[in-house]
């Protein structure tokens, strides 16, 4: 089997890295590990959720590795620059890559010449189907999650018409194009679907029409400010459906700008909710972040979090170059906190998602439903 | 501050790049004074040339470089007849929507642009067989391109034209008055714009291998105007400096913690409030100067242009409900010198207007020199030999009394020469170097009449020149007018003044509400019973 | 949701949009250059309603008087550091002093508050309002009846005062109010001073029912820009009510087409106006001819 291999090398690896540290006393200087993510512009909330997961995991192992923040704010341009910059100080083992779709496609070709492993939250579908080996995605992508998203409505509310309204971003328009798809092979019928702008305030106009086109259940894929508005102006709205927003919904600064009332409709996709807890190394987890960043975990929080531990697991196996760790990631296996993962051979190294409701009590989701969609 | 290496080199590239595109806004921005906000789109539409044809089609870089210039030059073309009429913020609106829509374009039609996720796998740039794809030979290509768009830029905007584009840039009225064809150079500038903006969006496509809709907002416009404004308005080199600074600049501060983004907002304030005029100004204003020198007084080319004669035949104009000329007939002969009277709003500066095409009337028509105006554009008019003065003097104020002068005197080789002459024909020569900011008021409408003389007119039209004017101003002027009417120009001067036209004209015209009501000798039109009952019973002692 | 709702939602939109463009035409008028961090200065005026409601919990009507200072003072401060020191330079330099405060108010807003989107306090309180014909929000209700009242606050200073005419006189011809003995230095300072307090108003106004994120300052910047243009350059009233029609505009036509093409209606309709009527919808404040 290919996969033993590897794995008697870097344990080999790993012996002579230890006999190292015995042998030369000093301890080997800890590697710095560029963490590239957009802490300011429109995915500024993402993005310091996906930062404060890397600077967590990385704090456990100081004597391994430090966290280097970069900034990669919306474009593409200057996440590149942000990573030339990372990358002019010295040589990485790897790089924690943005969650952005756009500035993804940017630096893959950049991570594939360099021979850097870029590890990741973003969902977009595309940056794992190019063939690229140096890309693992710890968030579960468009094609777990959003099919996960329209077997909930179609397979558990028995919907049958629903409503799709999307953002017009890259997220939006990628987890469109699966919902569609992953309806249609489910054999329900999407009855009404619009892309909205992030700008736009006023969402009665696409809620009035969404209703008259009669839907069983209302689907959204919008980033969390639009979700918040939607649902807000949807709870003042007589005879709509039940919600079933995109993960954005089951971020904490989402849920806090509603009143637990006007969730009560509302179920979300997504690839873990560590609020809801659902074990003790979770809660803990989820402790030791509020303490931290005295801030409220997400998904992305945590799914950086467990790539970033598996990063590190690779490095306390003796992987130094940008290609040990590719190698380690491609092939090893990971229990994180929010699922295990492992690669599919495409660098899709999360596979299964989650339904959280909300009971219109308090702003805590519930966990109703878990997809595993691995490809075994 | 530049960084070292491979980032180094990109951030270089990167201000190439962005250098080149603000080398394209200086031209309609900077040199044309027309606050386009859609260079930004100009940008982004090359770039999805490039990356639609490039990383879809396969179309060879050196083909898709040449397309994704012409591309946006084709849309400015096509926006530019109906945009580029439109005055300062209606024009910056427009430009703005047509940047919008782009935007708009560029987001929902997935199947062509991609979407939001945009395009991927630009290849890298070829050019001739030679690989520029990365490093320094695309480092070299990208500033060799914005090299040779600072210089074609810079040699379109100087000399003679470029005294054209700021006057155009200060006062396109005026502009057009002296014969400037203000329709022609804004779209030369536009159209040049768009092409640079669109290579530049084609080398970015290039460079980051993706294509996607950030291209397309605001903030490349915003980053784009803020580089011109800051590395100095008006010349290449202030596009370069610009470019430098604000893609160093966030680059440079990224070092510093979460709060790098508001120091930037900080440097660029404090940049902009150390060199108002931009980097390159306040460089220039370190630098001596050299001395002005008088040029040796030229005579106008021989021979002179004769008299021309005038007719306006049921001439109507109105605004809104006003009637400001109603069914107005004149003929003035060749050589003519005729007053214009009349109470306020009785029509005397739209007359004015009238003749030289600035006003289009509802009916009637105008004709100089037995040929009708009617279809020619103001620049048009004025080169045909129509020169007019302005009730207030519209001069350069920071330009020399001698540069605006010679601003009119634009084709003959001599301009600046010819513009002394005139100036000492209208006793302004000891002027000639000052900045007309501080001349006094008899002076400025002085050098204004000399700019109009300037132009070699056969028709001159003043409007209100003794305003102001102490007695022995006024008779100076006066005289000065008879001298060169005597020679044959043929004048017409709108005045309050009866005094002045009496010393001057041996024919007055008086309008009541866009009607000459009386027309003759001065004598006997000052008798005029209408004329006393409309005008002189109320204003004669004011005058 | 019945037509009525529809429109009330719209309107209030729309009303906030008309308080914002009428502080961005007094500071225009004020300065002759475009304020670039007038949208950011709505978006900072939402932040400060998030604040103050975190320290005194009391409804957003009660914080009005207060935001509304606070918002002067800023406005005071802002011209101080972006106007008066760029005052007889080319007014574009004013184009990126102010772009430049705004990237300041824009990434301090991120990096003090966080990037997540933040409600404001209600004016008054949630629920609905019972109309007799129809049921309506009393926030939204609440948003219209406030911006009406603001702007005939702000229409009563400008027409009816001493102050407000010395302040229209120092904007429309500086060097004779200059001669006439009005202070145009303090009066262009004032114009500022309501001018951000207009955008504090508007920001309040809309933090309830559609949040406040850092970013959102261009979009109200365009809408500004928009509404100034087609009104009528340097109209105050036609700038208010170009606002209102583009909020009804966007409403009507998303609701009956999507909001993408209602989007791209706006702006097409914009270019045919501007084709047809080369000076905006409602002509120019100032006719510039000769």
């Amino acid at each position: 089997m290919r996969v033993s291999r590897p794995k008697s090398v870097f344990s080999l690896a790993a012996i002579l890295a230890a006999v190292m540290i015995v042998t030369s006393a000093p301890a080997q200087q800890p590697q710095r590990l560029p963490v590239l993510v957009p802490v300011t512009g429109f995915l500024a909330l993402e993005g310091t959720s996906q930062r404060n997961g890397a600077v967590l995991a990385l704090k456990t192992a100081p004597s391994l590795a430090t966290a280097e923040v970069q900034d990669t704010a919306a474009a593409p341009e200057t996440a590149v620059n942000a990573f030339e910059k990372a990358l002019s100080s010295g040589p990485v083992p790897a790089v924690i890559a943005p969650m952005l779709g756009t500035q993804m496609l940017a630096l893959l070709p950049l991570a594939a010449e360099r021979k850097l492993p870029l590890v990741t939250i973003s969902g977009t579908a595309q940056i794992t189907e190019m063939g690229n080996p140096y890309v693992f995605r710890f968030f579960p992508g468009d094609e777990i999650v959003k099919t996960a998203h329209a077997r909930y409505v179609v397979e558990e509310l028995k919907a049958k018409r629903p409503a799709v309204i999307y953002q017009t971003t890259a997220y939006g328009q990628s987890g469109q194009k699966v919902l569609g798809e992953a309806f249609k092979k489910l054999g329900a019928t999407v009855v009404f679907e619009e892309g909205m702008a992030v700008t736009v305030k006023d969402y009665r106009p696409v809620l009035t029409k969404a209703l008259e086109a009669k839907p069983d259940a209302i689907v959204l894929h919008l980033h969390a400010g639009p979700t918040a508005l939607l649902i807000r102006q949807a709870a003042a709205m007589p005879g709509m459906p039940r919600i079933v927003a995109g993960s954005a919904m089951h971020q904490p600064a989402t849920a806090a700008l509603l009143e637990p009332a006007e969730l009560k409709n509302v179920c979300a996709e997504t690839g873990a909710s560590p609020i809801s807890g659902g074990s003790p190394a979770i809660e803990a987890w989820t402790k030791e972040y509020r303490k931290e960043f005295n801030a409220e975990p997400d998904a992305y929080a945590l799914a950086q979090y467990d790539g970033a531990m598996m990063l590190l697991s690779a490095l306390r196996a003796g992987a130094r170059t940008g290609d040990a760790v590719a190698g380690y990631l491609a092939q090893q296996t990971h229990r994180g906190l929010a699922m295990t993962y492992r690669s599919d051979g495409k660098g899709n190294m999360a596979h299964d998602a989650l339904i959280v409701c909300y009971d219109g009590k308090d702003r805590t989701p519930r966990i109703v439903k878990r997809y595993a969609l691995g490809t075994s | 501050m530049l960084a070292e290496g491979a980032y180094g080199l990109r951030l270089l590239t990167a201000a190439g790049i962005y250098a080149l595109l603000a080398i394209g806004y200086q031209a309609v921005f900077g040199a044309a004074g027309a606050l386009s906000l859609a260079q930004g789109a100009f940008f982004g539409f090359g770039a999805y040339v490039t990356g639609i044809l490039g990383a879809r089609h396969g179309v060879d870089g050196a083909i898709t470089l040449v397309l994704s210039a012409l591309g946006p030059m084709a849309l400015a073309a096509i926006v530019a007849a109906p945009v580029l009429r439109l005055e300062s913020h209606y024009f910056a609106l427009a430009t703005l929507g047509i940047a919008q829509l782009a935007l708009l374009a560029g987001v929902n039609a997935e199947s062509l642009t991609g979407g939001a996720n945009g395009l991927s796998g630009v290849p890298g740039l070829t050019l001739f067989g030679v690989d520029v794809s990365r490093g320094w030979p695309l480092l070299a290509a990208v500033w060799g391109f914005a090299a040779v768009a600072g210089f074609l830029s810079w040699s379109w905007s100087k000399g003679a034209r470029g005294r054209a584009l700021a006057l155009l840039r200060e006062d396109p009225l005026a502009a057009s008055a002296l014969g400037i064809d203000t329709g022609a150079l804004r779209l030369a500038a536009f159209l040049f714009a768009a092409g640079a903006g669109g290579l530049a969006g084609a080398l970015h496509a290039h460079l980051l291998g993706v294509v996607s809709p950030e291209v397309l907002e605001f903030p490349v416009m915003i980053a784009c105007l803020s580089m011109v404004v800051i590395g100095g308005r008006g010349n290449p080199i202030g596009a370069v400096l610009g470019a430098l600074l604000l893609v160093q600049l966030p680059e440079f501060l990224r070092g510093i913690g979460p709060w790098y983004m508001v120091a930037y907002g900080a440097a660029l304030l404090g940049v902009i409030l150390f060199a108002p005029d931009g980097i390159a100004g306040a460089i220039a204003r370190r630098l001596p100067k050299p001395m002005p020198v008088l040029p040796k007084p030229a005579s106008p080319p021989a021979p002179r242009r004769a008299g021309a004669s005038l007719s306006l035949r049921g001439v109507t104009k109105r605004f809104g409900g006003v009637i400001a000329l109603n069914d107005l007939s004149l003929e003035i002969a060749p050589g003519a010198l005729v007053g214009v009277i009349g109470p306020n709003g009785s029509g005397k500066t739209t007359l004015i207007n009238a003749i030289c095409g600035l006003y289009r009337p509802e009916t009637g028509d105008v004709h100089l020199d037995g040929k009708s105006t009617q279809t020619r554009m103001p620049h048009d008019i004025a080169l045909l030999g129509v020169a007019r003065c302005f009730q207030a003097p519209r001069l350069l104020d920071q330009a020399t009394a001698l540069d605006n002068v010679a601003l009119a005197a634009r084709g003959s080789g001599r301009a600046e020469g010819l513009a002394l002459h005139v100036l000492d024909r209208m006793g302004a020569s000891e002027f000639a170097l000052r900045p007309c900011a501080g001349l006094p008021g008899g002076v400025r409408r002085r050098v204004e009449i000399a700019r109009a003389l300037a132009m070699s007119p056969s028709l001159l039209l003043l409007d209100e020149p003794a305003a102001g004017l102490a007695p022995e101003e006024q008779a100076d002027l006066a005289a000065r007018l008879g001298a060169l009417n005597a020679e044959g120009l043929t004048i017409v001067v709108v005045e309050h003044s009866v005094p002045f036209l009496k010393s001057l004209a041996r024919r007055l015209v008086c309008l009541v509400e866009g009607r000459a009501v009386a027309d003759g000798p001065p004598d006997e039109v000052t008798r005029n019973p209408l004329v006393v009952d409309a005008y002189l019973g109320r204003n004669w002692k004011r005058t | 949701m019945n037509t009525f709702q529809l429109a009330v939602d719209g309107l209030a939109l729309g009303a906030a949009y008309a308080l914002v463009a009428a502080g961005f035409v007094l500071a225009l008028n004020a300065s002759r250059a475009v304020n670039f961090a007038h949208g950011d200065t709505v978006m900072a005026g939402g932040f400060l309603a998030v604040a103050l409601a975190g320290l005194m919990p009391v409804p957003g009507l009660v914080l009005l008087p207060i935001m509304l200072a606070l918002m002067a003072l800023f406005g005071v401060a802002l011209a101080a550091v972006a106007y008066f020191p760029l005052r007889g330079k080319p007014p574009v330099a004013v184009f990126v002093s102010t772009i430049a405060v705004g990237i300041i108010l824009q990434n301090a807003a991120t990096a003090w508050f966080g990037a997540a989107p933040r409600a404001g306090p209600a004016l008054i309180g949630g629920g609905v309002v019972d109309l007799g014909f129809a049921v309506t929000g009393r926030q939204a209700l609440s948003v219209i009846a406030v911006a009406a009242l603001v702007y005939l606050g702000l229409h009563l200073l400008l027409s009816r005062t001493q102050l407000g005419k010395r302040l229209r006189a120092a904007a429309q011809d500086p060097g004779m109010a200059e001669a006439l003995g009005i202070p145009v230095a303090a009066m262009t300072a004032l114009a500022f001073a309501l001018a951000a307090g207009l955008a504090g108003a508007a920001g309040l106004l809309l933090s309830n029912s559609f949040f406040v994120t850092p970013g959102e300052g261009g979009n109200f910047m365009l809408k500004a820009y928009i509404a100034a243009a087609i009104g009528g350059w340097g109209r105050l009233n036609g700038a208010a009510l170009g606002a209102l029609l583009i909020g009804l505009f966007e409403t009507a036509v998303a609701t009956v087409t999507s909001q993408v093409m209602a989007e791209a209606l706006l702006y097409a309709v914009l270019l045919t106006i501007l084709f047809l009527r080369p000076s905006g919808l409602f002509g120019e404040a100032a006719g510039e001819r000769a």
